[in-house]
């Protein structure tokens, strides 16, 4: 770190730490999990970016979502998401979050993964290499350096949209509320 | 007991079934459905004592669901192991109200199978315990595997409908 960064660092501590403590929650969905333990392991070694697996979403703040996600999935994908402490990245990795992928006319697969829970951003490719994970990290870096990657804040003020798009899928959830939804607006 | 003589035996005991040997060792046997518990429960006390899977087959055209039964055995006897191919037991059972008695009782791990059988293809097991979806989330009209369901209609039906989240007011 040079001079001039130390000075940015300290300016705006908060998201100097957050930049480089992306804590991963160690949730497999679909195939793309596969790509993870290279990721994490000697090979590619993600903890020189700062990125960890974590055993509980308590203690994490960067959701990979790392393959085609199913109905029963996505109830889990949901809850998984609103334990989660703020501020909190959501990552959809593969085609299948995108646009459905390859399961496009799938009886019970989700296509769009960005109805139901917000997203930061997409690594696109089927499957991702894991060096794609890393271009990913740093473009996450600045988008928290800009403010931008505030996809949890829309979760939050946007949320009534979500939690109705999400009973549309999964009938009715069986959690309360996480943010109080008006019903006069 | 050996191949020879349990394909014999099969022959003498049930009279009503079809009985094709294979070159590649697989025994295929067609069987009406009321025999169905019968002809397993005589599988298993002669060689093969192991239910591989249970499969099914929507033959639209010929308005029929066809049920396999996989059967495999575990021996201790070596020579004789390697001598017994698969049997496929194979059932025909009209699609229009398909409804086929429950195997658990001879083969107790033919509990899921029928389970997923159930909520895939809508076969009723009558007699079954917990005749419960295994995988499935909502509830379909008709059942995705049968071959007159269109994935296609349901994902404009069901996924597409689902509006995109509006973006936040300034």
């Amino acid at each position: 770190m040079d001079r001039e960064q130390v000075i940015k660092a300290l300016k705006d501590s908060g998201k100097w730490g957050h930049k480089y403590s992306l804590w991963a929650i160690y949730f497999g969905t679909g195939c793309g999990i596969i790509e993870i333990p290279p990721v994490i392991t000697s090979r590619w070694d993600a903890e020189r970016f700062g990125v960890i697996p974590v055993a509980t979403p308590r203690q994490a703040n960067l959701f990979l979502i790392t393959g085609y996600v199913t109905l029963k999935t996505l109830r889990a994908i949901i809850r998984t998401y609103e334990q989660m402490r703020e501020p909190k990245y959501t990552v959809g990795f593969g085609s299948c979050p995108i646009n459905g992928g390859m399961y496009w006319d799938s009886y019970n697969t989700i296509k769009k993964l960005d109805k139901y829970i917000p997203i930061d951003g997409w690594i696109a490719g089927c499957m991702p290499r894991p060096e794609a994970i890393f271009i990913a990290v740093t473009h996450l870096w600045t988008m928290i350096d800009r403010g931008t990657a505030d996809a949890y804040k829309k979760y939050r003020k946007q949320y009534k949209y979500y939690r109705k798009n999400q009973e549309m899928a999964l009938g009715k959830l069986e959690w309360p509320p996480l943010y109080p939804i008006n019903e006069d607006e | 007991m050996n191949k020879k003589n349990l394909i014999q035996q099969l022959r003498l005991t049930f009279s009503d079934i079809q009985l094709n040997e294979h070159e590649d060792g697989i025994i295929k046997i067609h069987a009406k459905k009321e025999q169905v518990k019968r002809i397993l429960s005589y599988l298993k006390d002669n060689m093969y004592n192991h239910l591989a899977l249970i499969s099914c087959v929507d033959w639209i055209k010929e308005k029929e669901f066809e049920l396999i039964y996989i059967l495999t055995s575990y021996l201790d006897d070596k020579e004789l192991y390697q001598e017994t191919g698969d049997i496929y037991l194979k059932i025909r059972i009209p699609r229009g109200d398909p409804e086929i008695e429950t195997v658990i009782s001879v083969f107790e791990n033919a509990e899921p199978y029928e389970r997923e059988i159930y909520e895939l293809f809508g076969v009723k097991f009558s007699g079954h315990p917990r005749l419960i979806p295994l995988f499935l989330e909502r509830d379909y009209e008709v059942s995705p595997f049968r071959k007159d369901f269109d994935t296609r209609k349901y994902v404009k039906d069901v996924f597409e409908s689902i509006p995109v989240i509006p973006e936040e007011e300034e």
